[in-house]
């Protein structure tokens, strides 16, 4: 167990700068997920943590240690591989203890430890086979059994999940979380899944060409996003960015969106330097709810998705789509006029030149 | 119209296991090697204009005088004969008998092909051949051809060849190595031995001879147990002398492994390795014939640098082959201009032509004849071998023994591998094999 | 099973007189039975029994026969195992065996290895690689004959490059006839031989390791296996099967073809390169006698059979 510091890591491809800056802590024990849309720069970082690239600029630190000139195999972690990297011709058994025999452990401890991995990830009975003849979630097991196997003092995964279904995404995911509660192992996770990274990460980091845009808890993330990016990436459906004009009404802040005023009370304090420009207002769309009240938006029903447990509802308000999650009871009709009113204390204000947040 | 064609010969000749071993099923062999006669028809031009024969003509040239010299002979027959399309293709020696057996298997045979007399008794069993006696009782020419010259490619009466030119055996030596050293030219066996060791200095990388134990080099071994006293071949008795053969070898073989008179390459030096030795000035006396006078003459100034003699004599017998290069008819399509093409070598003008190019002497009288040969004093050692040379033994299996076993026998004696005694008698073994 | 078309029709549906004679119904229904896949191949069968069997049989009834070209008095009949028996005395033929081991081993042995180097050097794509492959790749588009002639004046004793080099270097203290000296001659071909064949390995071995994925080494790197480690462990058992392909069509190769040492040695000096492939080259060529030509053929053939079977037995190559 660590912790691990980066500082200032920067990584060109020839003149290609991919990675700008990078500054990331993780606390001891900590679950790091880093998220963000696909060639960000996700693994790349990942590579550099764990040594298998050389960056081109900054320290990475596990522990005390500044790793930079230091061999993957002496940085003390273990990796986990999208195409989980298994070794074709040797068997299950073999893979998960390969750490342990390349460090010379003797036979007997070597088994035990293979056995104990099996045994929490349930692959005992597969040991003898090769990787061939797994399916697709078993050998997923198997790379995580080799990771563990050694006790490392930092987890990576580089979307360890993407090549499953959904349902045994959803599965493993479970138990990721419970193998990171049981071993108390710190993890660097990289994953576009903003579901897998909400649901496992103590800290998320969002990318974004290179530059961590964010770096929160999950609720920051999700609640006070730092910019419209994030904003925009975390949520499904996304969040709704509502153009406007801010105003000082009768000493409320309001904003105007064409024929429709939103009446704000309780968004944050720097909103009032931005009196009379223009603003954006993001609202997602469970903070909706039907009728009126001082903060609603009128306009006419285009679509209607009932999801099951929500029914979702893309208004026009204005020429401007907007979507909102309703209860299962609620069964507009397209072409209907209809009202929704907003919880303005979960809305937040974007520069629209900027796209920070307020 | 006379084409000089070089036909790039088409893919390897497919080995033993596939179809040249088969006189029954040969259709696949005709696909091969019928494409690559396709191919070496199609670079001939077309035979639109009149009554043009073509005819292929295989041959064994390897030296660039020799195909300066076929080329001249290929110019004067197109000027001579418009009417017939000679392609020649080259056929190198060690590939020749697999190719011309494959062709004859086959049936898809050149026209006309050189044979040379230690060929000729294996071309003749295969059915290669074809009866040329007729032709030439009718050809105005043939008494400018002794009967003997027709000797090695004669077999119960009937001719299956016509002389194209001579191979004469004589020896080259370093006139002014031997002037240098004080020595006379060598006539004997011994003579020639004690010159060899007077003139090697491994310090100047100087050899005395130039022994060919490498490919080609089985005639003189077999020359040298001739020379000394055991003929492989005398009438219709084959075998060989044991004691005499074991003297022959000890001494030739001596050559390298006692006297060390000769280049420690020797057992792989063939023909060019040979030439190039004495071209060189790496050794100061080969044997060969006069065809390879003009090459040696590029590189070394005749007469000055270097003479010529008559091969030297033996302790039982005084043995330089006479021996000729036979054009044979091996196909009956095109006949007729198959002979015209082999006669036009008996033409004084071609031979004189051919020997400017590389020294190989005319097949006929009235070439050499020809002032041009006569009054050369650097070619009268040959005149002298034509005097007392004797032709190449003859017999099924004698050209597959020399090679196969003679040649490799004998090198074992040169790298001491085994004593003249083991190898002679491998010699025995493997003549047994041949003819038994 | 139901290959007969009346029990079938008749489950169904009375046949009509077209029914019973309609061609058509025949083979649709016999493409529905499982000779249909027999058939289809029947075609592809025939022409490898052709091509391949009939030429192959042939060969080996010569050996049973005499079969002297230059010697139509002895005529062509059956002599049963008298060439087989021959062979047993033969001390050519034994000492053919043994070069051919060597030769074979060796060529084999130094080809993979090189093979191997080059195809990890090239698998790098560092730049230049593209350039490099050509020229690594040269060797092997040469012509058997012209390598060997090429070769054979570059070892040459008076005017070849190597030795001036080696004179020069001082590694020799004067000009080696290399194939003149038993104890160099087959050293020296077989380092001709891998020369000109290194390549096919390389070939070979580049496409198998371009079929690994990288991600095999980043782990391996984490687990901490050192290059030699994972060269041993992931990157040859990865190529096992690529590299018994091309160790098995090597080695027919190299048994079957003697072009090289033909124009290299002849098999000289004395018998020291002597192979079996040239030997019965020899045989059938200089001295015309197929029936022995043939017997050591089909003796070449079942070693190479028996080769093969033995070597995907213990390299396990149809393991997995
Ligand atoms: N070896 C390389 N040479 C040049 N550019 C590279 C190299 N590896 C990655 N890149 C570039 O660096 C950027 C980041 O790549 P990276 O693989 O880290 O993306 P990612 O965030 O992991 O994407 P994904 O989610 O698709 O896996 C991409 O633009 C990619 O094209
Ligand atoms: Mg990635």
């Amino acid at each position: 167990m660590a912790t691990l510091s980066i500082k200032g890591v920067r990584k060109s491809f020839g003149s290609v700068e991919v990675l700008h800056n990078i500054d990331l802590e993780l606390e001891d024990g900590g679950f790091l997920v880093l998220l963000g849309p696909s060639g960000c720069g996700k693994s790349t970082l990942l590579s550099i943590i764990a040594g298998l690239e050389p960056s081109s600029g900054g320290d990475v630190v596990i522990g005390e240690r500044t790793v930079n000139d230091i061999h993957p195999k002496d940085r003390n972690i273990a990796m986990v591989f999208q195409s989980y990297a298994l070794y074709p011709t040797m068997s299950v058994r073999r893979n998960i203890g390969f750490g342990l025999e390349m460090r010379r452990v003797d036979t007997s401890s070597r088994e035990d430890a293979i056995g104990r991995a099996a045994d929490l990830l349930q692959i005992s009975h597969l040991l003898d086979r090769k990787p061939g003849q797994l399916s697709g979630g078993q050998r997923q097991r198997v790379a995580m059994g080799r990771a563990i196997v050694r006790n490392p003092d930092l987890f990576l995964f580089d979307e360890p999940l993407s090549n499953l279904d959904a349902k045994l995404r959803v599965e493993m995911r479970t138990e990721i979380k419970r193998l990171h509660d049981r071993l108390g192992t710190s993890v660097v996770y990289v994953t576009h899944d903003q579901v897998e990274a909400m649901t496992l990460g103590t800290k998320v980091a969002v990318m974004k060409g290179g530059v961590i845009q964010q770096l929160a808890d999950p609720q920051t993330i999700y609640e006070q996003p730092a910019n419209m990016f994030v904003a925009g990436f975390i949520g499904s459906p996304t969040m709704n960015f509502l153009n406007g004009t801010l105003e000082n009404q009768d000493g409320k802040l309001v904003l105007h969106h064409g024929e429709e005023t939103l009446e704000l009370s309780g968004v944050a304090k720097g909103a009032s330097a931005y009196v009379g420009k223009k603003v954006v207002a993001g609202i997602r769309p469970e903070t909706f709810s039907k009728g009126a009240g001082p903060s609603a938006l009128t306009g006419i029903v285009d679509v209607v998705e009932p999801t099951g447990p929500d029914t979702m509802v893309v208004l026009d308000v204005g020429g401007q789509m907007i979507s909102a999650r309703l209860g299962s009871r609620e069964r507009p009709h397209p072409g209907e006029p209809m009202t929704l009113s907003v919880d303005t204390t979960a809305l937040n204000l974007f520069d629209p030149e900027t796209g920070d947040r307020i | 119209m006379v084409e000089f064609e070089k036909v790039t010969r088409i893919g390897r000749v497919k080995y033993w296991e596939d179809e040249a071993m088969n006189k029954n099923f040969n259709r696949r062999s005709v696909l091969k090697i019928g494409a690559g006669l396709m191919a070496a028809t199609a670079l001939t031009p077309s035979l639109a204009f009149g009554q043009t024969a073509n005819i292929n003509y295989w041959h064994t040239f390897t030296s660039q005088s020799e195909f300066a010299g076929l080329e001249e002979v290929m110019k004067l027959f197109k000027a001579a004969h418009p009417d017939i399309v000679v392609t020649q293709e080259n056929i190198p020696n060690p590939d020749f008998m697999a190719k011309i057996t494959a062709a004859v298997l086959a049936d898809s045979r050149p026209n006309v092909t050189m044979v040379s007399s230690e060929r000729f008794a294996d071309l003749l069993a295969m059915g290669a051949l074809t009866d040329m006696t007729e032709r030439l009782a009718n050809w105005d020419k043939r008494s400018d051809f002794d009967d003997s010259r027709f000797d090695s490619i004669t077999k119960d009466g009937k001719i299956y060849g016509l002389p194209a030119f001579s191979f004469v055996d004589w020896m080259y030596y370093r006139k002014d190595w031997f002037e240098e050293a004080g020595i006379a030219p060598p006539t004997t066996y011994a003579e020639m031995r004690d010159a060899a060791i007077a003139i090697t200095d491994p310090s100047k990388g100087r050899y005395g001879f130039g022994l060919r134990g490498g490919p080609g080099g089985q005639n003189y071994i077999n020359n040298v147990m001739e020379a000394f006293g055991s003929p492989v071949q005398q009438g219709d008795q084959i075998g060989l002398d044991r004691d005499k053969a074991i003297e022959g070898i000890a001494w030739f073989s001596g050559l390298l492994t006692q006297d060390k008179v000769v280049p420690p390459s020797a057992p792989n030096d063939g023909f060019r390795q040979v030439i190039e030795g004495f071209q060189t000035g790496q050794t100061g006396m080969i044997w060969h014939h006069t065809g390879s006078f003009q090459d040696i003459a590029s590189k070394l100034e005749p007469g000055v640098e270097f003479g010529t003699l008559a091969m030297p004599a033996g302790p039982a017998a005084r043995v330089a082959r006479l021996a000729y290069a036979y054009n044979s008819i091996t196909k009956d399509e095109n006949a007729d201009a198959s002979w015209e093409w082999i006669k036009f070598w008996g033409e004084p003008d071609a031979a004189i032509a051919f020997l400017d190019k590389t020294g190989y002497f005319p097949a006929s009288n009235s070439a050499s004849a020809d002032p041009r040969i006569a009054d050369n004093p650097l070619y009268k050692p040959a005149a002298e071998t034509l005097v007392f040379g004797r032709p190449q033994p003859s017999f099924p299996g004698l050209a597959g023994w020399l090679e196969s076993v003679v040649l490799p026998a004998f090198q074992r004696a040169l790298i001491g591998e085994a004593t003249p005694e083991q190898a002679v008698d491998e010699m025995i073994d493997g003549l047994n094999q041949a003819i038994g | 099973m139901t290959s007969n078309p009346q029990s079938i029709m008749a489950s169904s549906r009375p046949l009509s007189t077209w029914d019973r004679i309609n061609p058509a119904r025949y083979i649709g229904e016999l493409s529905e039975t499982r000779f249909w896949m027999y058939l289809l191949l029947l075609p592809s069968a025939l022409l490898i029994m052709g091509v391949v069997i009939y030429p192959t049989l042939y060969g080996f009834q010569l050996s049973f026969r005499e079969m002297r070209l230059n010697r139509p008095d002895l005529g062509t009949d059956w002599v049963l195992l008298k060439h087989y028996q021959r062979m047993l005395s033969d001390q050519i033929f034994w000492i053919s065996l043994r070069n051919t081991a060597v030769w074979v081993t060796a060529a084999v042995t130094i080809e993979f290895s090189v093979g191997l180097i080059a195809a990890l050097a090239l698998n790098r794509n560092l730049p230049g690689t593209k350039v490099l492959a050509v020229f690594i790749l040269l060797p092997f588009f040469l012509p058997n004959v012209v390598a060997g002639h090429m070769w054979a004046l570059m070892l040459d004793p008076r005017l070849g490059v190597i030795n001036d080099l080696l004179v020069k270097v001082g590694l020799l203290g004067g000009y080696k006839a290399w194939f003149a000296d038993p104890s160099t001659a087959m050293a020296a071909a077989i380092i001709v031989e891998a020369w000109h064949s290194f390549p096919f390995f390389t070939l070979l071995l580049l496409a198998g390791l371009k079929g690994i994925p990288t991600d095999l080494y980043k782990a391996a790197d984490i687990d901490g296996a050192g290059s030699i480690s994972q060269l041993r462990l992931i990157t040859l058992p990865m190529l096992k099967t690529v590299i018994a392909a091309a160790v098995i069509l090597r080695v027919i190769g190299l048994v079957n073809s003697p072009d090289l040492l033909l124009i290299l040695t002849s098999g000289g000096p004395g018998r020291s390169t002597q192979v079996l492939s040239l030997y019965a080259f020899q045989t059938a060529y200089k001295d015309f006698n197929f029936g022995y030509a043939g017997a050591l053929s089909v003796i070449m053939f079942i070693l190479l059979m028996m080769f093969a079977w033995v070597y995907v037995r213990l390299s396990k190559v149809n393991q997995d």
